[in-house]
């Protein structure tokens, strides 16, 4: 069944076309790749996938579910968590509260939250939990209370992640969850993302400049250039691909 | 599905957990106690044998300028917003109370109250305006609104402009209360509102104003509806300033446009806010202080005030752009974090050697 799917989506920003009759299906429980050369329109389809960024044509489905008119506030509330790729953190709050703020959508009545009666701090609690449970998972817990201006670079991509499982999402948008980080930390984080896939069947989105672990980790891999749907198909399929080739290393010249 | 904490790994507090965690709580107790004995402070104040009678009347008014810059500091502090209009707020506390009072005969703590809620009330109609509106252009449209609510409190007859309004001495409960009673009312209503802002600040919802605060881009992708929280946040705002209105008025029985028409408690409230340092909860405390005292001081020469409180705001800008209360914390920040270093370090070492045996 199809998780996330979009259906001919264009963008244009002034008289450059991001976007050019996109199509994409994510399926349920799957990773899925979505790779392309620089400015090829990656990112502006995953700011089109979580209502950031309008469009001129096409629709957007979760769950076969039009949400062409939603809210990024409430592309949460269905289920869809994203990060994003030059980091969009609190950097003078610590770890912690930055993967609280994940939870948002988990926090109950403002109100009883306001004025901390005694329900809302049951479930303040419960969600401290869970989030000291997350970052252990994501080998995060020896930082929880510094603040994330002072991790380093591969840390700040985890808080990230730990952000976006906060929010107990079905699906996951990762924007290069790996640029920056060494072999050590790839692998690792593969590993999380695999985790999470496996046992608790959330759906991942890549998109991802790091061919090995795109190839490693996704089921089904999206390649698009200029804006438009180049190759689709499994990693093996892909790889072999001309047109992609092509695309990545340049036309062979005569 | 999609339970990742509960389902994938069960909640295990380390070693390194209940360290910080307790030395967290210990740190909050100590906050506790100095909070309390702040208040305590206040409360035996007016028994002190130095103490004079006109001493009330000038220790409410430092009281209800904090709470004013609290309500400052919700916005420009806690959601990033900057606001030029807070005495617009404060305006419309002071007349709300006083025209019930003159009209229906409410006493002080139902008009303060009533204050409150007319201010959150036309707070949250304006902020569904103005939020529309981004950095800069949020800060003249609060001008505007300053110069707005002046101009109709100077010429519609019900307010009685340049004339003013004039109230009878207050009661509480029916009983009337001199300078020193109306000195514990402020202090009362300074200790509830500085409570709610605490459970505010730390609860899901303060967490969500400092997410719009810090990105918003991250803070919408994390579920926080930006228009409603910052409607929200106005309105809070708005109530809190109301209600320091609603005393500002009612302790000098008398309320005219000569004093709530033009934009200077705005200043005056914006200055608090950010002198004394609007990001931290007893900054407003410093700031109301400053901004409560400098007139006094220098009341012959009132341009020279104005010139004062210029002076110290650029100072602040520069030198501590956090505030006066970021820099009194910065010490015992330093101190905490040393020993918080200190627990995770010794945790650290004690869980690595219980794994080697």
């Amino acid at each position: 069944m199809s998780h996330l799917r979009c259906e001919n989506v264009t963008v244009c920003f002034g008289g450059v076309v991001a976007c050019d009759n996109i199509n994409l299906e994510v399926p349920e429980g799957k990773i899925i790749g979505l790779i392309g050369p620089n400015g090829a329109g990656k990112t502006t389809l995953f700011n089109v996938l979580n209502r950031f960024q309008e469009y001129e044509t096409g629709h957007t489905y979760y769950r076969e579910q039009n949400v062409d008119n939603k809210k990024p506030h409430e592309m949460i509330d269905l289920g869809m968590a994203r990060t994003f790729q030059n980091l969009n953190l609190f950097s003078e709050q610590s770890t912690l509260d930055n993967i609280l703020i994940g939870a948002h959508r988990l926090i109950g009545n403002a109100f009883a939250n306001m004025f901390s009666l005694p329900g809302a701090r049951r479930n303040e609690a419960a969600l401290v939990d869970k989030a000291v449970a997350i970052a252990d998972m994501l080998q995060l817990s020896g930082e929880l209370d510094n603040p994330v201006k002072n991790l380093s670079y591969g840390y700040r991509k985890r808080v990230e992640l730990a952000r976006a499982l906060a929010a107990e999402p079905e699906i996951i948008l990762l924007d290069e969850p790996v640029a920056g980080c060494n072999e050590e930390a790839t692998r690792e984080l593969v590993d999380i993302v695999r985790h999470v896939n496996r046992n608790l069947g959330v759906t991942f989105l890549v998109v991802e400049h790091d061919m090995s672990m795109v190839m490693k980790v996704c089921d089904y891999i999206y390649v698009i250039n200029f804006g438009a749907n180049l190759a689709d198909g499994t990693p093996a399929e892909v790889r072999a691909d001309a047109d992609v080739i092509a695309a990545y290393l340049g036309e062979a010249t005569q | 599905m999609g339970d990742v904490a509960t389902s994938a790994v069960a909640a295990r507090p380390t070693r390194y957990n209940r360290a910080v965690t307790a030395l967290k709580a210990q740190f909050e107790r100590q906050n506790w106690a100095l909070a309390v004995l702040f208040f305590v402070v206040l409360l035996i104040f007016p028994a002190l044998p130095f103490v004079e009678g006109w001493m009330a009347y000038q220790a409410s008014l430092i009281v209800i300028y904090i709470m004013a810059a609290q309500g400052v500091s919700i916005l420009t502090g806690f959601t990033g917003l900057v606001t030029v209009g807070h005495g617009g707020f404060l305006a419309i506390g002071a007349y709300t109370a006083a025209l019930l009072m003159k009209y229906t005969g409410l006493s002080v703590i139902p008009g303060m109250i009533a204050g409150g809620v007319m201010a959150a009330f036309i707070g949250c109609l304006l902020g569904l305006i103005f939020l529309r509106l981004a950095g800069a252009f949020m800060a003249i449209g609060t001008l505007g609104f300053a110069f707005f609510i002046g101009s109709i409190f100077n010429n519609v007859p019900i307010f009685e402009g340049r004339t003013g309004i004039s109230l009878p001495p207050n009661t509480v409960f029916g009983v009337e209360i001199d300078d020193f009673g109306f000195y514990y009312v402020c202090v009362l209503a300074l200790a509830l509102i500085t409570l709610f802002v605490y459970s505010l600040i730390r609860s899901g919802v303060g967490r969500a104003f400092k997410a719009l605060r810090d990105s918003e881009k991250a803070a919408e992708s994390s579920g926080v509806n930006r228009l409603l929280y910052r409607t929200l946040a106005f309105s809070i705002s708005a109530f809190i300033t109301g209600v320091a209105g609603a005393l500002n008025g009612l302790i000098v029985n008398y309320v005219s446009a000569e004093v709530y028409g033009d934009i200077w408690y705005s200043v005056d409230l914006l200055v608090a806010a950010v002198v004394g340092g609007s990001a931290l909860l007893f900054g407003p405390f410093f700031g109301g202080f400053f901004v409560a005292m400098v007139p006094f001081y220098f009341e012959e020469l009132r341009d020279f005030a104005f010139i004062l409180k210029g002076v110290v705001l650029i100072a602040v800008l520069v030198l501590a752009p956090a505030g006066v209360a970021e820099v009194i914390a910065r010490p015992f920040r330093a101190w905490r974090r040393r020993l918080l270093d200190k627990a995770r370090g010794s945790a650290q070492t004690v869980e690595a050697e219980g794994a080697r045996s």
